[in-house]
Order: C-alpha cells, then structure tokens, then sequence
C-alpha cells in the first residue's frame, strides 16, 4: 500500500520525503518517510487500528498521537509496549501488535466484549473463588489473558549509562512558553538547560492554530528558536524527557539510552496541556481523536487524517483544528460544539465563512463503526448536564476531532509537592502551591467544557481507555461504597494502566464528585508518582557498578589454584586446589605438623592514639586495658548498649598512648564508625583512624614457623622469652616494615605479620621462599575456619547470632568486672540476674556418622533446644567435632545431645569441654 | 462462567448496596474503638462482630479504608521465618489465608506461588538453613535446595558461575503466596459493617483520654466518643498515636518503597527474593513486575519516592533477570514501616488498661492480617491474651527477651 | 537525591552519609534502675517532628548533628556534636 493519505510538502515538517524507509507490521511490508513514528507512517498507508484494549479486546488506534495515551503500544523484538507514535521508523523493524488471540484485525479475544454486561466493575472480587482455592485455577486464566507486551527472555540490555549535570535554571518544556521562558533566565546571567520531549523544539507551535493565519505559529517558532540558540548560556536537549523530580530539585531525564541525573537550583515546568476525552458511546474507535492529533498528524507528519470530519468542541481551539483540516483537503462535515452560544473567535468566523456548519449546543452522543474504523457519528442537542435529547441526526464520518478541554501537566509538579486546585468558572484543574525553586511557565487562558459527559444506555462511553472503564463502571464503584476516589481508583483500577489517569483523572473527578454528592475540588485526583513517563530498568540500572576487593596478595592465590570466595565486597582464598575436601584437610595439617600462610589482609585495623587511649578502649570494649602491658595483646570483646556481641579482635598496646585494634572483616566499618559517634559524645582525648586498607597482614602459623621467619627479620629477636605469645613487636621483616602479633586464633605458634598494604605481596613471597625447605604452603579460609573450631574460637556472626550476649558464649572471663562502665555493661548486669536461655557448648560426634551441618536443629523429642553453628570432621583429632547453642539443662560435658541431620537421621553427639585440640594451650605459646 | 456473575448479567441495575457503612455521625459510646481501618484494624473489627458478637464498634480512619500500608505492601503471604514463635504465628496466618476469600464471600485472589529467597554466601546458606529446619519440624513446607533445583523452579533467572554475586543454593518456600491487598482490608471491612460495625473514613483520632491508667474516651475531629477499649492498629504512625495514650514504643519509622513495571504476558511464576541485592520481585496476575527491596536509610514519616531506590533496585533485579532491562517502570510509591528492635511485632496490653496495641508491624505486617484480627479480637473480647501472641507483647524488651527475626525478614536487612 | 549540609564538607548528597539514629543525652546506668535502664536501650521517641539525630558523613568519619522535620524531611540546620556534650559526656 503506498501512502495513499500522505500530503504534499510543505506539510509533514519531520519528515523527509528523499529517504524513503521499509518496516514490517503484522507481517505487511509498509513504506513510510525518514521522521515518520511507526503509527504516522501506518496513518499515511491508511492502517489505522493499532492495539487491542486490556479487558475487551475492542480496536483501538491513534488519540493522542504524541504519546500521551497508550492506546499505541506495539511490540518490537526485544522491546514490547513501545509507544508507536513516539517510536521513529527504522529499515527492517519489525512491528506487530499485542494481546491479541489470532491476529490484530481479527482478535479471537474480542469476543468477550459479547459478555460485558457480565462484567461489572470489580467483578473478579464476586466470583472464581468459589468452591475453595478455586481461584488458584482461575488465576492462571487471567494471568494469560493479562499482559500487554511479551518479554523476550534472551534479550541483554546494552549500551544504558548515566550523566551528571547541573545548570541554575532546567525549563521542562521547548515550546513557546518553555523557549520564552529559557531566553528570559539567560538574559539575566542563568545557566539554562532547556529540555524538550520531542524531536524538535517549538511545541504546540509545531502544531496549533492560535488565528487564522495558518503561518503564524511558523514564524513564531522561528524567531523564538534562533533566538534560542543565539543564547550561549541556554543548552538545549531534545528527545529528552524529564521523567521524574525528586528532592531539591534533583531531575531524572531520558535522552536515548542515558539516564541524566540534573541537579537544578530552579525548575521552570513548561510542559504545557494534555488534551482531554469526551465521553459518550464508542469514544474509542480509531478514527476518534484528539483535535491535536489531527493536527500533529497534518504538520509533524503530512498525513490527512481522515477524509470527512466531524469535529467535537468545546472550545475555541476546536475552530483551529477545523481550518487545518480544510487546508489539509479534508472535508468537515459539521462542527458539533457543545457550547449554547457561538464564539466570536475568528478562527470560528473563519470556519463559518468557509462553509462549515456548525451545530450549536449539540454533544456527539455515539460513534458507530464499520470494519473497526469510525464510519458516523449520532449528534445529539444538549438538554441538561450530560444528557441529550432522544433523538438526534446521523452524520457519516471517518474522522473525529475531539477539542473539549485540557487538562495541565501538573505530575512533576504534584511530584515536588504542587497542588491541584479545580476553578469551576473554568471548569479545570490548575496547579498551585509550588515549593520553592519551583516555578510555573505563563499559563495559558484554558477553556474547558465543563461536562463532555454522556452516558449512553449501551455503555461503552469510556473513562479509561487502558482498563476499559465506562461511565457505570465509576459510578457503581461508589455506589458499591467505594467512594474516596483513591478507593474508585483501587477497586476499578481507573487510572491504574500504563497512561497513568492523564485522560481518566478529569471525568473521574468530575463523575466521582457526581455520584457522591462533593465538589470537583474536593474529589481531585490520585496521587502523582514518579516516573511521568516510562523508564526502562535498563535505563534506571545503567551499567552495573558493583566494587570488589581485592588483598595486595590476590594474585599469589589465583597462581597457586585458590577457588576464591566472597566476604563482603572482599574476594579471599576459601581453599587451595579442585578438590575442597581435601585440599582443607591437607592445608589443616600443614598448619598443624608444618608451616602454613594465611592471608589476613582483609582483617579490620583501627588505630587509637591519645591520652584516653586506654580509656576509651575500656568503655567500648568488656575486657580490660588501663594496665595493659606494652608490647602485649589481649582479647577484645565489642556488646552493644542491649549487650549483645557484635564484634571482637585482639587490642595491641604499643605504646602507653597508642593501640592498634584489630576487627573482623565485615564489622570493621561499622564498629569504626560506631566508635566515632561513642566519641561524639564521651569526647575524649583520643584519635582513631580507621587503616584496614593500609596494611596487608600475612599470618605465618605452624610448629615450624618460627625457623622459616627468623632468618627474615631485623631489629627485634623471635625468639621465645623475647616476643613471647600474646605479645606485639616492631621491626623489619624481609626489609618490609612490619607489626607482628601472635596470637591463639587457630592453635598454633605464629605471626601474624601486618605491612603496609603494598608490599603484602613481596612478603608472601620472601615467606614463601623462605619456608620451601619447610614444604610451607598456603592456607585458605576454609581451613583457618577448621582450625579455629578445633580450639574452640567463636566466630563472631557464624556462632553468635542476634542474640548472643556473652555469657551464654561462656565467655564471662572476657567481662571485666572492676570497669566503672562499658557499653553494654549494664544490660550485662541485667541479663546475668535473669537465668540463661540457651549456651553455647562443644560437641563430638560419632566418627562413623554423617557430619551435621551448621544450623542443624538439636531436638529433645519434639522440642527444638538448640542448634549447631559449626561442625565440621577434625583431621587433627579425627573426629567430628562442632559448636552448638543447647538449653542450659544439656550444656554440661557429659550430656548426650540428639542433632536432626536434615530430618533424616538423627546424630547422638556428646557434650565436651573446650579446647578440642591442645587444651592446655602449649602449641601456640612455644 | 461462575454463578455470581450470571446474576450480575442479567439484571438490570447494577447491586446498589453499599459494602460499607454510611454512617453520619458518631455515637457517645462505643464498646470497642479502633484506630486505624488497614488490614489489621478492619480484621480485628470482623472477627468480634463474627466470632465474639460483638458489633457495637467504631473503625477509624483518618483517611480512606486502607488507605495506609495496607495500600502500600507488596502483598506477599509466608510464613518461612526463623523463631519457633514467629513460625507458629505465621503459619496460622498463611492457614487462615487460605479459606479467606470463602469466609469473608469476598475474592482476595490469593495465589500460591511459591516463594524462593537465594543465598549469595555461606552465611546465608547456614541462615537459610536454619530457617528451613525449623520450618520443616513446623509443618510448614521449607527446604534449601541447590542451584540444580532453582534452575528448574526458575528457568530464566540467571544462575551463572560469572555473575558478580554467585547464587550458591535457595530457600523454597512451597507455601509462599500473593493476594490483593487492597481486597484483603475491603473484605474485612465489608463483612464486619454487614454486622453492624460502623466505619467512620477521614476521622483523625486527636487525643486519648486516660483517667485512673484506664482509657475512656477518644476525641476525634468529629466529636468525642467514650468507649469501653481500645485497639490502636496504625502501622507507620504506631509512635505518634500511643503518645496520645501516654506510651512510649520500642519503634523507629522508615519509609519502604516500591515500584511496579508496565504489564506484560506472564514469565515468572514465583516470588524470588535476594537479601543479599536486597530486592526481591513478583510478576502479579496484572502481569506487572512488583519491585521492592531495602527501607531507607534514615527514618521518616513520608512516602515520597527517591531517585536512588529505583536504581539500586533496577541495578539489583538485572543482576538476576537481565532481560527485565527491557521492562518499563509504570510507577513508584512507598509505605511507612514500624521497625522494632527484634523485627517482630509487638501485640495485646499496654500500660494504660483497656488500651490494646498492635504495633510494630515493620515489613512483616500484611502477611499477619487474618491471624492479627483473630487473636486481637480474642484478646479484645475475653481480655484475656492468646498464647499465639504472648511472645509479641511490650512487656518481653523490659525483660531482654526478644524474638529475634533478622535474616528472615524481607530484603531490607 | 536530597541534599544535606555537613558542618566540616559543605553540601553533599544524602548518599555520602550514614545516618546514625535518634540524639539522646547518655544516661547514667548506675542510676537507673533494671526497667528504666530497659527502656533508655529499646524504648524511642521516635517523634513525628523536628528532632536532633545523628550523622555522618562517610568518607570523612565526621560526626554532627542535625535538627530535621521527620515529616517534610525539611532539615532546620546541621551542627557539630560538641555544642551538645558536656565534657567527659559518660553522664
């Protein structure tokens, strides 16, 4: 079909007739020009029906023709729901409709319209649940029926990124009042960012008529665009929609595939009017539209819209749209103007002198159609508010142009917190109550008519076009009691589509306000929510930015074979080798009979220097460190103010006002900054410093360690009087200047090495090469965990959990008594006066049987008592061995406990006292 | 074509009788007031006038019927919790559910769907697990599965070795499910006016009159009413209505948000969380995808939506259901969320005697709406607290006792 | 994305700060009784108004204070901690 409705130049101001370009829908070849939309282009080939409706499947093709309405949603490959008159046409695309059963032309789905009168509002909430869960088989029906577009589910996103920008002055809108108002701020020295939704600027220039004059809009376009891009302070982004505005002025625009964040010092909102429905039998034939439809139709995109019109208006702007149509060869077979009185416009002078009959007071009443496209109009006289006389004259038509009112784009603006106030002298809705930096562009006089409303015996007069709502829809909502219009809105689902109530919201309120006896004013409409217009996730995701942490030692352990686990945003050695099974075990006796290395880079660091150094570590810790020796290292145990353990490390003293802290890997943030606000208040002289990142840490640990490191380290000796365990030296090890610790973590003699972070790698290295002889390996995390357990360490998050306060960890040592106060101290007091729920226990179980799992239950018949939150088989002791939270009835060693392995079994393991392994403690202390 | 329907067709005026009470003015004296007409306040209003005979009851709002978080949740029904307590609790609630929309003659649409939360780390693993267990010795249908089985349950979700945060197993809940929160709180409703209740929209409780610890009157902006008790069910405002009663909450207040995409034809069956992305999402029968996710980071009582949550909530769902980059965002709204220390709610006595509270419904509040209504009426009509809600009342935080949730509460924490 | 005033950066966006809860002056657990002491842990205010509350901003560590209307989210004014505590602040 070649472009039988296509116009002669100069109509069609965006498209360019030199590029001819080919594009498929519903599998028919269709020619449309560079600049064409998918349903401009369709238009001009006389393809009108574009959609099928959500509930009745009725035919459904241009309102708008600007993207306000989603009666165009067509589905391409990868990208469903896609508005066809915003959509451009490209070589090859391949376009077909949605929701249909069959074909668009020929819906199998439309057949239930048949059993409308069967589906009154909110029907689905009086039915299909009967007998019981039969909804559950109903369900999956609807959920077929509902949809619009199909996902495709091999699609991958690409190419969406996000922009910063910021400007003094962001005017919303390129048209007339929008560029007047972006020359106006830069005339006084603004930054401007001039935004536009469409293609070009110039806004309804682009498209009214104001007079007639039919080329005074042009020449207003021009000067006002010029004078636009004279401005060097104005930048102007077309194709750029302002889809959301958030606090102080934060803006969200779409241009393209970028999502740009704008911070503006002051909003200038120029979105200009959404023109309105009227409402009267089959409103939504194709072939029913917007009297601006039409329009854009003729100038954006040369293409005659029908060929005899009926216009319906209600304002004077309807007159414009007649003289369009005329220029544009299409016959006007008669104004229907609601209105009793004739205006003295001259564009309604124009009309009449050019032989339009105009029919005062008169409403259309019905369109009927044929083949799915409007083929006459019913008018009918006005008799009262809404209704119309009994009889009235058919006029055949192709085309309606509805002009009965506008309503304004108040959503950004009811977004910032504006308000919308209805004036019944203008029978419209304005916006008011702006927050500050927030300003309105000129408003425009606005007529509307104040009813447009006519409720037809046969219904089908719609208010919603996306959910299929008519006029008895909305009045029995409330009828059923449903009469907020937030309850109208929920429980008919006005307004709840995909064109988010920007035509249903008018005649809902004034419909609404009817039916329950209140104003206009007092009814409104439903709350604005972000976005104004669709934004894909893709859009709102932009690239993926995830951070991952890696040591300085990282790469060591991809050389040796490390399966790399997270912790956090920390990527650290679970386990070296493919088999994890026994790579642990192995590692585990390395450490055991050899010498082992550990990376512990990742462990939190905290410097605290000061007078109140020893103080402040007092108050935020349980245990005690006023006379803490230098040179030593002692526990640390962290409850917050309800005493519940939250973290631990070790506090080293280096110095009588200096301490270094140590943290566990996914606290250390937290408790630095928890120990921060402490100091906001207590104010101590005390400064902290947060150095995880500044040191890397390599834990040397085994029987053999203290040969392998010896040879490496000046200025201090490693011998056993002179850096014995739980002590805390300085010096230089393989020329790196290091802090060494040792500790009792995992059982054994070691050191724990901290450096500066970049040189972490040369010291695993000069380690590594010092411990060949010795058969040094490295060690991972999963093996550290194993060896921790064997000495019976709590793992603050694996073994405590929400609860765990210190006492029931059997960890009262760690409490020191004489403190005046520590957080959590007092809660401690009251928890140690109430008896204990639950503690913490070892536990060995029979080596033959499986081995529970951490979180398997400890049951007592049918009682749950407790469960495990470390088990594992000790290659040390050969047997298996774990932690367990049990009542306190259970807890002494001795006591046999019952552990329900996965519900299948039942593993009897015996309660013991702690350590497993070493209990004396000599291996660490050698 | 169901039987009620036929009789709407063939008659010729659509049934004019209104669901809800149109009361004008309030009376002097109600046996029973209820501040707030949500989910849980209209609940409580039904089962006394069904179960307890009583009716004489005022239903606050100050403003539309469920116009608060019952309005706002993301609907999901499940009780895959972790304490014994909030699993017996929760699992009545799924139970009552079930024969929800027979009982009340009033379809609520609930589905069962399934629900499967992924675990992105050993930690989650032993969590998930011990939910699982004590789900399992509570006959509610839990299990961790691995990553063979999600594949199955969901084809299209991506369970690769190279995504930045690996899915390592899962929780499957079989018994998660969905139902229309809107017509939850109108059911509710309706059945409790067809019995005499009276429900009073935009009437703002302005103060609470204590005399000798007991409450005997409310003033509304519409007048005084004496009443014989009181039960405060005003998730998202629970602090600032007990002040008016002279209590003090264990409750800090967040904004929850929430998006929703444009509707498209069915591809995800069940419920999928991620606590570690903090998001989880459902396709409802609307075929829109339901996105929610992490409270927000500083308390506030408003439901404006930010800029930042619908990124990070994109960012995380495309981590998971790349292809959903193509689904288009239709709108954002938020809830306000009362969260408690232990991330249970707090239910029955006060200080102030005949003034009931149920509080601290956090984002655990509209899977609870059938059992909250049954036990408060309980407690309500026999003065008397039910064992089921024993563990959730004020008094535990005096004593140190909580009833601890956190890690299997939604992706917010 | 709401912008917040720190009293040492200047304006920044709210997501370079940790909010850190509601301000209360230290109690003094020795004299508060076990239930008095249960309520200063558990029990808040959690007021519907202007109120004092901590925050940080993140990447410089730094404390302050900010007075802020929890319903608007309006924020009256950022301070620094010290025109608050009194020294040795335990009490």
């Amino acid at each position: 079909m070649s472009q039988v409705n296509r116009l002669p130049a100069p109509q069609g101001s965006l498209v360019d007739r030199a590029q001819t370009v080919s594009f498929e829908f519903e599998g028919q070849c269709v020619e449309g020009f560079a600049g064409d939309t998918i349903a401009s282009a369709l238009a001009a080939s006389d393809l009108w029906l574009l959609s099928r409706s959500f509930k009745y499947h009725r035919p459904r093709g241009v309102l708008t023709m600007a993207g306000q309405d989603a009666n165009t949603l067509v589905q391409l490959s990868g990208e469903p729901n896609c508005l066809a008159d915003r959509t451009p046409i490209s070589e090859g695309l391949q376009v077909t409709g949605q929701n249909y059963s069959g074909s668009l032309r020929r819906d199998r789905g439309s057949l239930i319209g048949r059993f409308a009168r069967f589906l009154p509002v909110g029907f689905y909430y009086h039915a299909f649940f009967r007998p019981r869960g039969a909804w559950n088989w109903w369900s999956a029906w609807f959920r077929k029926k509902a949809g619009l577009g199909v996902v495709d589910q091999s699609f991958v996103g690409e190419g969406f990124d996000k922009q910063y920008r910021f400007c003094d002055v962001v005017v919303i809108g390129g048209g007339p009042v929008g560029m007047s108002a972006a020359i106006t701020a830069a005339t006084s020295g603004a930054e401007v960012l001039l935004l536009e939704e469409h293609t070009v600027l110039g806004g309804s220039l682009n498209y009214a008529r104001a007079g007639i004059d039919a080329n005074a809009e042009k020449l207003r376009r021009k000067r006002l665009v010029s004078e636009v891009e004279a401005a060097p302070s104005i930048t102007v982004m077309t194709s750029a929609t302002a889809t959301g505005w958030y606090a102080d002025n934060w803006v969200s625009v779409l241009c393209g595939k970028r999502l740009h964040k704008l911070r503006a010092r002051k909003v200038v909102l120029c979105s200009g009017y959404l023109e309105q429905l009227a409402l009267f039998h089959n409103n939504d034939l194709p072939g029913v539209m917007m009297g601006s439809a039409a329009q854009r139709l003729i100038k954006l995109y040369g293409v005659q819209p029908g060929k005899r019109a009926v216009v319906l208006a209600g304002n004077d702007e309807a007159y414009g749209v007649v003289l369009d149509l005329l220029d544009a060869g299409v016959a006007v077979a008669a104004v229907v103007d609601c209105r009793a009185e004739v205006s003295s416009d001259e564009r309604v002078t124009a009309a009449s002198h050019r032989g339009v009959a105009v029919m005062s007071g008169h409403a259309v009443y019905a369109a009927h159609g044929d083949h799915q496209h409007l083929a006459s109009v019913e008018v009918r006289r006005i008799v009262g508010q809404g209704e119309c006389a009994s009889h009235g004259e058919r006029i055949n038509c192709d085309l309606l142009c509805v002009s009965v009112g506008v309503m304004p784009a108040y959503q950004l603006a009811c977004q910032a917190g504006a308000e919308l106030n209805y004036e019944e002298q203008s029978a419209s809705f304005s916006i008011t109550r702006l927050p500050p930096n927030f300003e309105l562009g000129e408003a425009w006089d606005v007529e509307n008519f104040p009813w447009p409303i006519f409720a037809h015996p046969q219904g089908k007069e719609f208010v919603d076009f996306d959910e299929d709502l008519q006029i008895a829809d909305i009045v029995n909502a409330t009828l059923a009691g449903y009469k907020h219009v937030q309850l109208v809105k929920r429980y008919s689902t006005c307004g709840m589509g995909p064109s988010q109530g920007r035509h249903s919201a008018l005649p809902t309120a004034r419909l609404v306000a009817q039916a329950t006896g209140t104003t206009i004013a007092e009814t409104g409409v439903t709350t604005a929510r972000p976005p104004f217009a669709p934004e894909t996730l893709g859009h709102c995701a932009g690239r993926s930015f995830y951070p991952a942490l890696r040591t300085n030692i990282h790469h060591r352990h991809i050389e040796a074979g490390a399966q790399m686990l997270q912790a956090g945003a920390w990527y650290r050695p679970a386990y070296y080798g493919d088999d994890p099974e026994r790579a642990i075990r192995e590692e585990v006796l390395q450490v055991r009979q050899s010498v082992g290395l550990i990376d512990v880079s990742t462990l939190g660091g905290i410097e605290v220097r000061g007078p109140d150094a020893a103080e402040f570590l007092n108050r935020v810790y349980t245990f005690a460190y006023m006379k803490q020796a230098p040179g030593t290292v002692r526990y640390a145990l962290m409850t917050n103010e309800a005493g519940v353990v939250i973290d631990d490390g070790v506090v080293c003293r280096l110095g009588p006002q200096h301490f270094y802290v140590t943290a566990t890997t996914g606290g250390v943030e937290a408790v630095f900054r928890k120990m921060l606000q402490w100091n906001a208040q207590w104010r101590l002289d005390v400064v902290l410093m947060n150095v995880t990142s500044a040191y890397a840490g390599v834990n040397i640990v085994g029987p053999a360690s203290r040969a392998v490191l010896e040879p490496l380290c000046t200025g201090f000796d490693v011998d056993k009087t002179a850096f014995p365990y739980l002590g805390v030296r300085r010096g230089i090890v393989a020329g790196i200047p290091a802090m060494l610790l040792r500790v009792g973590f995992v059982g054994e003699l070691g050191y724990e090495i901290h450096v500066p972070q970049h040189c972490g790698e040369a010291l695993w290295d000069a380690l590594m090469d010092a411990g060949e002889s010795a058969g040094i390996r490295p060690v991972g995390i999963e093996a550290q965990r194993l060896l921790r357990l064997e000495k019976g360490h709590v793992i603050v998050g694996q073994d405590t959990d929400a609860m765990s306060n210190p006492m029931e960890l059997q960890m009262q040592w760690a409490i020191a008594r004489k403190k005046d106060f520590f957080v959590g101290g007092r809660s401690l007091e009251v928890l140690e006066r109430r008896p204990l729920r639950r503690m913490l226990v070892g536990f060995c179980a029979n080596p033959a049987g499986s081995v529970p799992k951490e979180s398997h239950l400890i049951i007592d018949g049918d009682n749950m008592i407790g469960r495990v939150t470390s088990c594992a088989w000790s290659p040390s002791l050969e047997k298996i061995i774990g932690l367990a939270y049990v009542d306190p009835a259970s807890a002494a060693p001795g006591s046999v406990i019952s552990i329900d392995v996965d519900g299948r079994r039942t593993v009897s393991a015996e309660v013991v006292s702690m350590p497993f392994y070493d209990a004396d403690g000599l291996r660490q202390a050698l | 074509m169901p039987l009620a329907l036929l009789k709407y067709g063939l008659r010729n005026d659509y049934p004019a009788t209104s669901h809800f009470s149109e009361s004008a003015d309030l009376k002097d004296h109600y046996d029973v007031v209820i501040i707030g007409a949500g989910g849980h306040g209209a609940a409580i209003a039904y089962y006394l006038a069904r179960y307890h005979g009583i009716s004489n009851i005022a239903l606050l709002d100050k403003g539309y019927l469920g116009g608060g978080n019952t309005a706002r949740n993301t609907a999901v029904i499940r009780s895959n919790y972790l304490t014994e307590e909030g699993v017996r609790f929760y699992r009545e609630s799924v139970q009552l559910f079930r024969g929800l929309s027979n009982e009340l003659g009033y379809n609520i649409m609930m589905e069962d769907r399934g629900q499967l939360t992924l675990a992105h780390s050993d930690a989650a693993i032993r969590s998930f697990r011990w939910r699982a267990e004590v789900n399992r010795r509570l006959g509610v249908r839990s299990e961790l599965i691995d990553r063979q089985s999600i594949r199955e349950l969901v084809p299209n979700l991506r369970v690769t070795d190279d995504s930045r945060f690996p899915i390592l197993a899962g929780l499957w809940h079989a018994d998660g499910a969905t139902a229309r929160h809107d017509a939850v709180v109108w059911g509710y409703a309706r059945g409790a006016c067809q019995r005499g209740v009276e429900l009073h929209q935009l009437t703002e409780v302005q103060s609470v009159e204590v005399t000798d610890g007991a409450v005997k009157s409310v003033l509304t902006n519409r007048g005084r009413v004496g009443c014989g008790c009181v039960v405060q069910a005003v998730a998202g405002m629970s602090s600032v209505v007990a002040r008016l009663a002279g209590i003090r909450l264990p409750i800090h207040t967040f904004p929850l948000q929430a998006m929703v995409t444009q509707p498209y034809k069915p591809v995800l069956t069940p419920l999928v969380s991620s606590p570690h992305l903090h998001v989880y999402v459902q396709q409802t029968s609307r075929g829109e995808f339901v996105l929610g996710g992490g409270s927000d980071p500083y308390a506030l009582y408003n439901t404006r939506s930010t800029l930042e949550q619908k990124e990070s909530l994109a960012s995380a769902i495309l981590e998971l259901f790349p292809f959903l980059s193509q689904a288009k965002v239709l709108r954002q709204w938020a809830g306000i969320t009362d969260m408690t220390p232990d991330y249970s709610p707090i239910m029955g006595l006060s200080s102030v005697k005949n003034y009931y509270l149920d509080a601290g419904w956090g984002t655990w509040g509209f899977k609870a709406t059938p059992i909250c209504g049954k036990t408060m009426a309980s407690l309500v009509a026999t003065g008397r607290v039910p064992e089921l809600i024993r563990p959730f009342e004020l008094e535990r935080f005096y004593r140190f006792e909580q009833v601890n949730e956190a890690g299997a509460t939604a992706a917010s924490h | 994305m709401k912008i917040l005033i720190c009293p040492l950066n200047g304006p920044r966006n709210i997501s370079e700060f940790t909010y850190g809860g509601e301000y209360h002056p230290l109690a003094d657990p020795q004299k508060s009784n076990d239930r008095a002491w249960a309520d200063y842990v558990f029990f808040h205010d959690n007021h519907a108004g202007i109120v004092i509350e901590w925050w940080c901003h993140t990447a410089s560590s730094y404390w302050f204070l900010a007075e802020r209307d929890t319903r608007t989210d309006n924020v009256v004014r950022t301070f620094p901690a010290s025109e608050l505590a009194t020294s040795d602040g335990r009490s």
